[in-house]
This record gives C-alpha cells, structure tokens and sequence, in this order.
C-alpha cells in the first residue's frame, strides 16, 4: 500500500533461479540470527506486528525467504518499515531472535545503499556531533536547566574512523 | 537510602523535550534520588546506528557503558530508545568475541568495558519508590484519565530489558494510579506508537499514530502519558492538527510519567514544564490546577 519502501512489491509471477544456502548461512551468523531455520511458519511474528497491515511482504515471509537463501529480501520493505517494536521477537515460539535479525539485513541493505534517505544523514551527524541531535538552549535556560555536559568530538570520531562508519557504502 | 546514578538523557530529550528532564529533576530530588552529570556522554547509538551498523552502534553504546563503568557508577535514563540500546548492548558484550572487538575500539580511547555497569529506567527507579511517592501525594489528580502508552524498549524484549511483563504491564500504570488518575484499558496500548518509523515514512508512522489515538479516544481516556521522548515526539509534536476520517480532532493532551506525579506532589510547576507542552492542555487544566 505505501509508496515507501522496496523494490520487491509481490510475489506474484516471481521466478527465483537459485536458492542460495550460502545466503542463509550468512544470516544464520549475524546477531540473534542462531536459530533462523526453526521458523515453522506458524506467521504468530505478523499476526502482532504494527506494520502488517501497511507492507507489501510481511514479516513470516521475510522468515521464508531467509530460509530460502533469497537475497532479494534486501529490497522487500519490511526490512526499513520494521519499527523494530520487538513484539514478533518476544512471541516467537520458536524462539527466534526475529527483531535482531532484522537489524542485521538492515545492516546489510545500507551498505548496498537500499536505504531511505534519513539514514545516511544520520550517520554524518552522529560522525560530525556524536549526537542526533543540539541541545534547545533557550528552553533549557527558561527552565533554569544546566548545560548538557561536553562531548569532545574527537573521541567518537576516532572510534567512528575505526568501525568505518562513514565508509561503508563504498563499492556499492 | 540515597540513590545515586549518572543520569544518561540522550540527544532527543535536551532538543525537544527539556520539560520531560526538568520535572524528572524536581521528582528526584523530592525524593532524595541523587542524579549525577554524565560528562563525555554522546548519542546511545539507538535503533538508527544500531540498523546502520552494528559494530558501530556497539563501539559507540560500549562507550557510554564504560566511562560511567569507569567513574564506578550507574546510569539512570528516561528515555525508552536509550535505555533499550545500552541494555542491548550490555547483553550483546555477554558474548566474549562481541566484547573484545568492542574493547579493541574503546582501547584507543583508554576505555575498557567489563559489564559492571547497571542500568535502570527512571520509570524503574520510581516505582521501587512507590510508597515514598504515595506519601507525597499531596493535589490528586481526580478525573484525570491517563491512556498511557508504555513504548517498546522499555518492556521488549522481555530478557533484555526485566522491567515488567511484555503482555500485560502494569507497574508504571500503579505508579500513576497513585495520584487518583485512572489508568484506562485501551485496545492499542501496546502497539508500537510508530516513532522510529519518522526516519523511513513519515506516512506509515502517522497512519499508526492515527490508530493509536483513535483507540485512546475510544477508551475514554482525556490525556496520553508517555516515559519517552520518541514516542513522546509522535504524541506532543506529529498529533498536533491530527484528524479522523470524520474530521474529528484526534489530539489529546500529551504529558510526561514525571509531570503527572510532580503535579500531584505539589511540585514547583514552572519546573515540571507545563509550558512547553506542545498540544494545548485546557481540556484537564482544571485537574493539573493550572
Ligand atoms: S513466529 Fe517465529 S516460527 Fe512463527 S513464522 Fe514467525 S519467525 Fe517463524
Ligand atoms: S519488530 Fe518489526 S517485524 Fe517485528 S513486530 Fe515489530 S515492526 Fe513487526
């Protein structure tokens, strides 16, 4: 129904050549990614999550195609539109780490560059500030509010240097 | 007992909600919680580096955990997002690879994280102090009746964040019970109000926040109360000119867990910030005593 998101709308008509166990492999190691393949696609993760309602591919098919090694997952919405609520994770019967995993497909999506916008700004901003966002400081002066204490910038650049944050989209 | 914590606040609540850490400053010291500057603090990293990159968010939550570690105190925060992404990023470092590559990081920095540090919730810290508050209670809140929303990263998921049951929470609605509101059943309450989502569609995260209010509404309720700033944002700032189908006002005032036990405690209400709530507070300025 949105516009948003996603390159991959439908199932309908879709041939997919190759399952790439490789893929599902990867996916297995990421974080909270252990016990993937025990989905039994019971789809009780959609059944509660808020964006249901609002996807092209829910979250249970999301599972599937993980299993399946389909890396067109990356393109599906439900990788950016996930709220990240965790309620699919706490209701799992099977335990999987479902929230988590999502975060690491969205890991893998930015650095393909299938990411919205607002990400990307807000990686330079935490690079270049170490914060999201300035303090409002005529409110906190009419509130008699101290200053937010000093982060020197330095520091969190350098770590940022380390992980390589603002360099991860290169080679898309 | 005096309680002591660094007190975490975030990027979002010093930009957009300085009342929400104003009237938490005036409820702490009413009740002898001693709230200690968190120098060197920077973002916590939250879902949005956390979905960017992981190591980042990690390297970057680590090192908040560290310097408060290392200054040998706990941290207290307010906010839902940052309480979730440090508490996730002390269970993630349980795992001794994710610790060393962190600690490889944080070591350029002279920092090491070893997983002493603890961190609370202010909504935590407040309801251990339960009684105290039910003693001050001193202007209750008659009629006042509070849809309150708990957010997700302060209750899921449940092993990382041990604050109250994911399904059926009720320990901050105890706390606001204290002051003679009523905390109403409504059928949205723990749907996710849709925040995080501002970043990717705007669209998306009004049309949940529509349904949320509407379920609010419907239960009667003639406030919404929130413990964070992001859901706060969709609340007090993205609600304002809100309308149903019907073209029915969807706004309700939005208030903060800290502004509603200030007010019934009689606290200083320039402190407790009531002039920067966004969408008006006529409807129950008879029962704040406004
Ligand atoms: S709830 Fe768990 S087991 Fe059921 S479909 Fe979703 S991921 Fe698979
Ligand atoms: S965490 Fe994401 S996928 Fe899971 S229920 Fe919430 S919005 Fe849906």
């Amino acid at each position: 129904m949105t516009e948003s998101w996603g390159q991959f709308k439908s199932f309908e008509g879709k041939k997919f050549k190759a399952l790439d166990s490789e893929f599902t492999a990867k996916v297995s190691k990421l974080i909270g990614g252990e016990d993937l393949t025990a989905c039994f696609q019971c789809a009780k993760c959609s059944a509660g999550c808020p964006v249901s309602d609002k996807v092209n591919i829910q979250i249970h098919e999301v599972m599937r195609m993980l299993v399946f090694g389909l890396k067109e997952v990356l393109q599906t919405d439900m990788v950016w539109l996930c709220t990240t609520c965790y309620t699919c994770q706490e209701r799992c019967p099977q335990g999987i780490d479902i929230t988590d995993i999502l975060f690491g497909l969205k890991n893998m999506a930015y650095k393909r560059g299938i990411t919205p916008s607002g990400y990307v700004t807000s990686a330079k901003a935490l690079y270049d500030i170490g914060k999201l966002y300035s303090p409002t400081e005529w409110e906190r002066e009419d509130l008699g509010l101290d200053d937010v204490p000093e982060l020197d910038v330095s520091e969190t650049k350098k770590m940022l240097d380390k992980t390589k944050l603002l360099k991860l989209q290169e080679g898309m | 007992m005096t309680q002591s914590y660094e007190v975490f606040l975030g990027c979002a609540i010093p930009s957009r909600f300085n009342n929400y850490e104003s009237s938490m400053r005036v409820v702490a010291k009413e009740l002898g919680i001693e709230l200690i500057d968190f120098d060197g603090a920077s973002c916590c990293g939250t879902v949005v580096l956390k979905s960017i990159d992981e190591h980042s968010w990690l390297s970057m939550s680590g090192r908040n955990l560290a310097l408060a570690e290392q200054r040998g105190h706990d941290i207290v925060t307010p906010c839902n997002g940052c309480f979730g992404s440090l508490k996730d990023t002390a269970h993630v470092l349980h795992d001794k690879k994710q610790r060393k590559a962190v600690n490889k990081v944080l070591s350029s920095l002279g920092l090491e994280y070893t997983g002493k540090v603890k961190i609370r919730h202010f909504a935590e810290v407040l309801y251990d102090l339960k009684d105290e508050i039910a003693k001050k209670i001193v202007k209750p809140l008659d009629g006042l009746k509070v849809a309150f929303h708990p957010g997700c990263h302060l209750i899921r998921p449940s092993n990382v964040a041990g604050f109250d049951d994911p399904e059926l929470p009720n320990k901050v609605d105890e706390l606001l019970e204290l002051t003679g509101a009523k905390s109403v059943p409504w059928g949205l309450k723990l749907k996710c109000c849709g925040s995080p989502l501002l970043i990717a569609s705007e669209d998306v995260a009004t049309e949940i926040l529509r349904e949320k209010m509407k379920s609010a509404k419907e239960a009667g309720a003639n406030c919404v109360v929130t413990n964070c700033p992001a859901c706060h944002t969709q609340f007090d700032v993205q609600a304002i000119g809100l309308k149903d189908e019907n073209d029915e006002s969807l706004e309700l005032p939005a208030l903060f867990i800290t502004q509603i036990l200030g007010a019934a405690m009689g606290l200083d209400s320039e402190q407790i910030g009531f002039e920067l709530n966004r969408v008006s507070l006529d409807p129950i300025n008879d029962i704040l005593g406004l």
